[in-house]
């Protein structure tokens, strides 16, 4: 394809900011004056202008899986509609493996569509008047792929996601979570590098939703594609996540991964969110590491690096000393107090 | 507070006016001035002449230029038009009538299964049997020609107003024109450019018949979810293959609409442009049998306009819905028996030509007109004189001048002005008191319109008080749109012409909000009146607007009063079925809460629905108003003075000139009283926070 920057993340963005309104640009370069992101975004909502994503930076690399998390309204779906070119940002920079998208030629981004993006829309966007079959093969109709072609390889990725059988259906004659799956499977047809997913699986049943996941981590570990998921459910969010950026107002306010979210939230609308997060499943040993490994270390129950904070505690009920915690060789790269794997856990209770 | 404070602060709070009442109260400084003085200086009442410019001839002197350069083009077109639609209707009259009938059967079948099967055949075997169908078949050959002609230039007006959002504005207002501008005025300069003929109807017919498309296009386009847009762009497709692919038949449903709509105006105009003559059509002979006085025949050729519109209308509406599929071997087997029938016409050599099995009916329908006006000759006339004399009459040339000793007894004198204006003035003094001081002012206006007439109002008051009322509906620029195009019809020299429009408009208006608006109260207060009623709109609303002359005509001859009624009949369909909706939509939780406190009925009726109800209500009188206005100029026909009739004159002499100074006077009144109602509707949205 296209030459790309290799070493480049996937997707960085560098103070990008979208603002809702009449006149939004030059609006938001005068208040660019009143001083910090809160002061500029406070006069901006005084003009009666939405600024739904605000000053945000932060780089996925290649082969991540990066979450969104945020309440709604919160501007999630501004964010991968800004970095997809779908609106126009109002300011800032969005480059796709090093190449300034908000630079490129209709004629780039369409080819940049054609084959290295893919999304799914939170209300799935399915084409009502073409067949289930022919709206998963859409994308491939524009890259100019022949009819055999894209009806075999519709119902490849029909199977994939469990619709065989309902190629010939039209979307209004689907259930919701149906209806998902195959805005699911239509951005899967082109096999994008650059997979947008916007709540992809909210509509669907516990079950199915459960089963989804695991094959979307299976499909994750073998295409090993750059991906930006929004979701509202934590645990979702815990489970797929390499790491999670969650929004509040337009605004980034962490981003990390999904143990220093749970354990180190940095104010209480994140702590909110993993409020009842069971920390000790999700939280492994490093995130509480202490500073420096103490010379005299009477117990070792064992613990290793990647162990959850669950497993580790249960090693160390008795002890109140420090514990070294090995890596797979064996070798002894670092220790935590009892003390603190208890603490750490209990945090949530409070 | 000392007690000269309190005097002052009380003297305050009465001075503050509403905008309203400020506005009545600025007219009836106007009324006052124009009546005292009026009679002293008769400009203030009578638009001077020498000040009047020839709008009309500048008009033939600057459009006949650029006809002229316009016209080879336009011949061209014509020749070229003339083939496709001689080859459609070559074919229309070629096909055995079997045929014809067996292919809308099976279409109707295949769309709507046996309902419209059914429609399509009934429908079409009564068109055989009146012996209308060669008639017929020319009617529906422009039709079938006119129609493409508008889709495509609906759907480029939409899609081009949809791409480039800064002429949507541009767009809208030209599709305003295109509607407003009655039908009849753009068929002078079109008879000029292309020449007399059929083709001149099937252009009009396009004209008139794109704009509901374009409009039906650009709305489906705009209701397109925004993540369908973005899954069609997010796939990597141009542009094109974004709104040829994705949008345009997303929007299929709601474009269907419009094909509908287009259909229904396109029939319409074809018949209305039957005027123009020459064309052996169903609209030609309508019009033929009813300048003879020949009922029956009127009334049959009538009905097959009718049964054409109905089949037209259910089917393409039926295509706007979601079907399921039909077996296509019934339509096959519709179409072999089709096949049969007509081998055994060729045998039998029965062609519908001359058929004359309805004459029975023609004749009976004649007979029975005939015995029932002479039955009820006197009670109808009575009906007819009483409404002129008490209602029509002193509405148009005032009490002043109405109120004769042979209709109403006694001769109106200074005595009797001065009793009615010392009675409204009583009123108003009385609504004062209550604190109603923009009613009180109206009472005196009102005094003012009863004693003189709208045919004689003096023009400050018209165009100062259209101006007024828009300042209130829509602030100031609004007040200057009513009053600079209202000044415009004043010095074209037609304002007289105008003001009989405004009346006769007026009073339909008048009399169709009122029966409208209860026939609406009623339908919303019991579903069996809406059973009732429903049908009944329906019909009204499919039937071409030439149809409604034919009956009028036959109980009341010509004159104004048939033209008030065909008026009324036409424009009370939009009032009755926007009060019931206005009345009905309350949203529940409202209508709860109101029982939940103990509302009864009617109560709730009033208190609760009506007010809710006003933005939808004043919108239906607002498409009332217009199709007011649309059918002034085709009542025109059988008699009125107004400047429909200007019309009609500037079509048979050629005027290009008049026709369209008429024409736009017209429009103007239209889209005037549109704006202004509109500017109400939107206060009231917004006060309800809708
Ligand atoms: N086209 C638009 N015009 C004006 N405002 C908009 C537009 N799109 C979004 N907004 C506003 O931007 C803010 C963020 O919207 P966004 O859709 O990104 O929220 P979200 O985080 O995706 O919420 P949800 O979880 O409900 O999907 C909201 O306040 C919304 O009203
Ligand atoms: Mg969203």
């Amino acid at each position: 394809m296209t030459d790309t920057n290799s070493t480049a993340p996937a997707i960085a963005v560098e103070d990008l900011w979208q603002v809702f309104g009449e006149n939004a640009a030059p609006a938001l370069r005068d208040a660019r004056g009143a001083g910090d992101d809160k002061a500029i975004a406070k006069e901006l909502k005084d003009k009666t202008l939405i600024p739904a994503v605000r000053a945000a930076n932060f780089e996925v690399k290649s082969g991540e899986l990066f979450v969104i998390m945020g309440l709604s309204g919160s501007g999630k779906s501004t964010m991968i509609r800004c970095i997809s070119r779908l609106i126009e940002p109002t300011a800032g920079s969005v480059r796709i493996d090093g190449e300034d998208i908000l630079q490129a030629s209709d004629k780039r981004l369409i080819d940049l569509r054609r084959h290295k993006l893919g999304m799914v829309f939170q209300h799935f966007g399915l084409f009502p008047h073409m067949t289930v079959a022919d709206n998963v093969a859409f994308p491939l109709k524009m890259q100019g792929a022949g009819k055999a072609e894209r009806r075999a390889r519709a119902l490849e990725v029909l199977q994939m996601v469990g619709l065989e059988g309902r190629e010939d259906a039209y979307p209004r004659n689907l259930s919701g979570g149906q209806r998902q799956r195959v805005g699911i499977a239509r951005s899967l047809a082109v096999n994008p590098d650059i997979w947008f997913l916007d709540e992809p699986f909210s509509a669907l049943d516990p079950l199915i939703r459960r089963q989804l996941q695991d094959e979307f981590l299976n499909i994750q570990a073998t295409l090993k594609k750059s991906i930006v998921f929004i979701t509202h459910d934590i645990q979702e969010a815990l489970k797929l996540a390499d790491r999670i950026a969650i929004m509040r107002d337009g605004e980034i306010v962490q981003i990390g991964t999904p143990e220093e979210i749970v354990l180190h939230p940095v104010d209480d609308y994140v702590a909110e969110f993993s409020k009842d997060v069971p920390k000790g499943r999700h939280a492994c040993v490093e995130s509480i590491l202490m500073d420096g490994i103490p010379d005299n270390m009477p117990d070792d129950p064992g613990i290793k690096i990647g162990m959850t904070l669950d497993t580790a505690l249960t090693k160390c009920m008795e002890l109140y000393e420090p514990v070294p915690v090995r890596d797979a060789e064996g070798k002894v790269i670092g220790a935590v107090h009892p003390h603190e794997l208890a603490n750490a856990l209990q945090a949530e209770e409070t | 507070m000392s007690a000269a404070e309190a005097v002052s602060v009380r003297a305050e709070r009465k001075l503050t006016l509403t905008k309203g009442s400020q506005a009545a109260l600025f007219v009836l400084a106007v009324v006052v001035t124009c009546r005292l003085l009026g009679a002293h200086f008769e400009w203030l009442v009578k638009w001077p002449a020498a000040l009047t410019v020839p709008m009309a001839d500048w008009m033939t002197w600057l459009v006949g230029g650029f006809l002229d350069i316009f016209k080879p083009i336009a011949r061209a077109f014509t020749f070229l038009v003339s083939y496709p639609m001689e080859w459609v209707g070559w074919l229309l009259n070629a096909v055995p009538w079997p045929m014809i009938v067996a292919v809308v059967t099976a279409i109707g079948w295949m769309i709507g299964g046996i309902r419209l099967a059914a429609l399509g055949f009934f429908g079409l075997m009564f068109v055989v049997f009146t012996g209308y169908w060669s008639q017929g078949m020319n009617t529906l050959a422009l039709v079938a020609v006119s129609v493409p002609l508008a889709l495509v230039m609906g759907a480029a007006i939409g899609i081009l107003a949809f791409e480039y959002p800064r002429m949507k504005g541009a767009v809208n207002a030209l599709l305003d024109v295109m509607q407003t501008v009655p039908t009849f005025a753009y068929l002078v300069p079109l008879l000029v450019l292309f020449g007399f003929g059929p083709v001149v109807g099937l252009i009009a017919s396009a004209i008139y018949a794109a704009p509901p498309m374009a409009r039906n296009v650009l709305l489906g386009l705009e209701r397109v979810d925004t993540e369908i847009r973005e899954a069609a762009v997010m796939s990597g497709g141009t542009r094109r293959q974004q709104l040829f692919l994705v949008e345009l038949p997303a929007a299929t449903q709601q474009i269907m609409i419009g094909v509908n709509q287009c259909l229904m105006a396109a029939l319409s105009m074809v018949i209305i442009a039957a005027v123009i003559g020459g064309f052996d059509d169903i609209g030609w002979e309508v019009l033929q049998t009813m300048r003879k006085a020949l009922f029956g025949p009127a009334f049959l050729a009538g009905s097959v306009i009718v049964v054409f519109a109905i089949i037209i209308d259910r089917m393409s509406a039926a295509l706007a819905e979601p079907r399921q599929p039909q077996d296509r071997n019934v339509a096959l087997g519709i179409l072999a028996v089709g096949a049969a029938v007509t081998i055994w016409s060729l045998f039998a050599g029965w062609s519908p030509t001359g058929v004359a099995a309805m004459d029975g009916i023609a004749k009976r329908v004649d007979e029975g007109v005939g015995v029932f006006t002479a039955t009820y000759g006197s009670t109808l006339d009575s009906v007819k004189n009483t409404s002129m004399f008490y209602g029509l009459l002193p509405l148009r040339i005032g009490l002043a001048e109405a109120v004769l000793p042979f209709t109403w007894g006694f001769a109106w004198t200074v005595k009797h002005t001065a009793m009615l204006y010392g009675a409204a003035l009583l009123i108003s003094l009385i609504l004062i008191f209550k604190g109603r001081v923009t009613a009180a002012v109206m009472v005196l206006i009102i005094a003012y319109i009863a004693e003189i007439g709208v045919a004689h109002l003096a023009w400050p008051v018209v165009i100062l008080g259209a101006g007024a009322i828009g300042w209130v509906s829509g602030g100031w620029k609004l007040a200057r749109l009513a009053v600079i195009l209202l000044s415009l019809i004043l010095i074209s020299g037609l304002w007289e012409r105008a003001l009989l429009s405004l009346y006769l408009a007026g009073a339909a208006v008048f009399a169709c909000a009122v029966i409208g608006g209860l026939l609406g109260l009623w339908s919303a207060m019991s579903t069996t009146a809406w059973m009732v009623l429903r049908p009944i709109c329906d019909f009204l609303q499919t039937i071409p607007l030439f149809v409604f002359l034919i009956p009028v005509l036959m109980f009341f001859q010509i004159g104004e009063f048939s033209a008030f009624i065909a008026i009324c009949m036409y424009a009370v369909v939009p009032m009755i079925r926007y009060t019931r909706h206005g009345l009905v939509s309350t949203p529940d939780e409202i209508i709860e809460a109101a029982t939940a406190s103990g509302a009864g009925k009617w109560q709730t009726m009033f208190e609760v629905r009506a007010p809710f109800a006003a933005p939808t209500i004043l919108l239906g009188l607002n498409q009332t108003i217009l199709y007011a206005f649309a059918m002034l100029v085709i009542a025109a026909l059988i008699g009125t003075t107004e400047l429909g009739q200007s019309i009609f004159l500037a079509l048979g002499q050629y005027d290009v000139g008049l026709g369209i100074t008429a024409g736009a006077a017209m429009a103007i009144l239209a889209l005037v009283a549109d704006r202004l109602v509109q500017g109400f509707a939107e206060e009231r949205r917004q006060a309800l926070g809708l």
